[in-house]
């Protein structure tokens, strides 16, 4: 069985063999007990699995890691942020600094953000030339919206 | 005597001090807003009023209506807990007029204290050191920044720029060059009319390299002021406190002494009753200076009353009932240490979050305690604080106490929404933070880029595993709460399944 996930560093494919009640990937073994999964891991070490799922994303305890993977349907499009800004939840916008045509460079303060009582700074994370401005001051936003697009300078 | 408290509050710290009250034989009244309505506090008071209103301001902060539910359930005293109303010296005025307890310190105590220059003006006052810096009386927003301005060339290079109505960082900034100096004026103004209503700033020197530590006082209406030892609570980030402990590592007698003393000294100045907490900011020289005193009970509290072995909400009660207060000299056991789990992106600017709380598992075993007004099922929502939770670890030694926090942390299971678990277990990695010379700039010094995960190649790949094997398992479709909504809005709180209770 193949599946595909999106993480934070892009799409990662799974491979999943079944042995019996064992699944396995890379050398690494699974049982399902009731809402926990026991894993094996190559060196001997086993370690407890507590699982989620809400909407496409299966949430994973282990070993003190939260893991947040996205499943992807064969043939789906990930909708994670592909150098797009993207509102990390819902809030008002108080200051735009930057307008189309801007060149920024990463760390540029490009909005700034009040949400849940803060102002939150949005700032560029690489270099590059601002191709889209999607909300002016006072505007409201609701989470995950674009904000602004930046392509990427190489 | 019994006395029937309502709790002005939501969330934690309303579930600590209902417990409290349900401990000491105090009937209760919990107050929510409607998007509150069977959040876990509202289920631990005997009774709950329904607060008409959408927003906090119209909610939590209407002094009117949650006077009104005092007088419609009989209540006879009020808690405030801490945030909201619980620094409004009007509020405290309003519920001594109407005949009610204040559980709490005199509106006077509260005014002298809560208007920060006034505080640094009373502190000089009374002899207890203040950090060089200057407060701005301007009312109008355009001459306020230009005497800001002209102030900031005295103070010097870099300063904080603060609130006179602030607290919880909001309305502060940092400012290392005068070329940064109008926006962050701007932005610390801006912030602080939307938060308190006064956009006032004073401006302090930063004073970096320092250590945040704060006194515990209680002072009885039977004359006696004392103080429960310090809480060093340096490691903060966006000037939000995340990491506390009790004792602090450096601390010596002699220093607890004098800044002890000098909590006292400011205690007594402003003829303080009840529970207080006064910050003072410990410079690598060896010197205290004043911060602001916080006349209420405070976050970080747990830690003071795992060290002290005194509890500090029951002698709030005791206190305002008239009583003595029942702890005897100070006598330090141990230590303790307290973090503060926010639904929250560490990875990502510790940019707030939302979602369900799908599993909720906190960890279990000697010397843990946990403070949490949330329980498994729930949602966290935009409406509120991120705060989710404090965890609390006792141990012999600060060793051991990291140790257990470690364990604690790893054990801590969260699905459903981002918290920052995983930067509080690695914070407790941090050479800093195992040697206990933390500073206030600790965090921003040791990741200046933003912090990361760190995560070993082999637990990456079996969370994969857990991912597909749960999928293909079809383990969602077991679980009740595989058919919350999917949407980018979180669910709400009511329609979410397999809500456990308390």
């Amino acid at each position: 069985m193949q599946h595909t996930f999106a993480g934070p560093d892009g799409e990662i494919e799974v491979e999943l063999s079944k042995q019996g009640d064992e699944f396995s990937h890379q050398g690494h073994i699974a049982r399902v007990h009731g809402e926990r999964i026991h894993l094996t891991l190559p060196d001997g070490r086993t370690a407890l699995a507590h699982v989620a799922k809400h909407g496409d994303v299966w949430w994973v305890h282990l070993n003190g890691h939260t893991f947040r993977w996205e499943r992807l349907e064969p043939g789906s499009v990930s909708t994670a942020n592909d150098g797009g800004l993207v509102a990390p939840m819902p809030g008002k916008v108080l200051e735009v600094f930057v307008k189309v045509g801007d060149t920024v460079v990463a760390g540029d303060a490009l909005m700034v953000l009040e949400a849940m009582k803060m102002e939150h700074r949005i700032v560029a994370v690489h270099d590059g030339l601002v191709t889209a401005v999607h909300f002016g001051a006072n505007e409201q936003v609701v989470q995950g919206a674009a904000l602004l697009e930046i392509e990427e300078s190489n | 005597m019994s006395i029937k408290v309502l709790v002005a509050n939501r969330g934690e710290i309303a579930c600590r001090v209902l417990r409290a009250c349900t401990e000491a034989g105090h009937p209760t009244v919990a107050v929510c807003a409607a998007n509150d309505q069977g959040s876990l506090f509202t289920e631990l008071a005997d009774e709950t009023v329904v607060l008409n209103g959408d927003s906090i301001a119209t909610t939590y902060l209407d002094t009117q209506q949650i006077l009104q539910a005092a007088r419609s359930t009989g209540a006879s005293a009020v808690h405030p807990g801490f945030g909201f109303l619980s620094e409004r010296a009007d509020f405290a005025r309003a519920v001594s007029e109407a005949g009610l307890i204040w559980i709490g310190p005199s509106p006077e105590a509260i005014e002298r204290m809560g208007d920060k220059m006034t505080a640094r003006q009373t502190m000089r006052n009374a002899g207890v050191p203040v950090i060089p810096g200057e407060e701005v009386e301007e009312e109008d927003e355009a001459s306020a920044l230009v005497a800001l301005r002209e102030a900031s060339n005295r103070v010097g290079y870099p300063l904080l720029l603060k609130a006179s109505s602030g607290g919880g960082g909001k309305g502060m900034r940092a400012v290392h060059r005068p070329e940064d100096f109008d926006q962050a004026a701007a932005g610390a103004r801006r912030e602080a009319v939307a938060a308190f209503g006064d956009g006032r700033i004073y401006i302090e020197r930063l004073l970096s390299g320092s250590k945040h530590i704060e006194i515990q006082v209680l002072a009885d209406q039977h004359g006696r002021t004392v103080h429960l030892g310090e809480r060093e609570c340096s490691v903060q980030r966006r000037h939000q406190k995340v990491f506390e402990e009790a004792p602090g590592p450096t601390m010596t007698p002699e220093l607890r002494e004098a800044m002890g003393q000098a909590a006292v000294a400011a205690a007594k100045a402003v003829n303080y009753v009840g529970a207080g907490t006064v910050e003072f900011l410990l410079a690598p020289t060896g010197e205290f200076f004043f911060l602001e005193m916080n006349t209420r009970i405070q976050v970080e509290h747990p830690v003071t009353e795992l060290v002290t072995g005194v509890d500090i909400v029951r002698e709030q009660l005791r206190i305002a009932q008239g009583e003595p207060m029942s702890c005897g000299d100070l006598f330090l056991r141990g230590h303790a240490i307290e973090v503060r789990l926010y639904a929250e992106d560490a990875a990502n600017g510790f940019l707030p979050s939302i979602g369900p709380l799908l599993v909720f598992r906190p960890p279990e075993g000697p010397g843990i305690r946990l403070d949490t007004g949330v329980r498994e099922g729930d949602a966290v929502t935009p409406d509120y604080d991120p705060m989710l939770a404090k965890l609390i670890v006792w141990a012999p030694s600060r060793d051991e106490a990291l140790e257990k926090m470690r364990r604690a942390l790893d054990d801590f299971v969260v699905l459903g929404t981002t918290t920052n678990l995983r930067f509080l277990r690695e914070l407790c990695d941090a050479e800093e933070v195992v040697a206990g010379t933390t500073t206030t700039t600790t965090i921003d010094d040791r990741w200046p880029n933003g912090w990361k995960p760190h995560v070993e190649e082999s637990t990456l790949i079996a969370s994969l595993l857990a991912a597909s094997t749960a999928e293909t398992a079809g383990m969602h479709r077991a679980h009740a709460t595989g058919s919350a909504p999917t949407g980018d809005i979180a669910p709400n709180p009511f329609t979410t399944l397999s809500r456990r209770f308390p």
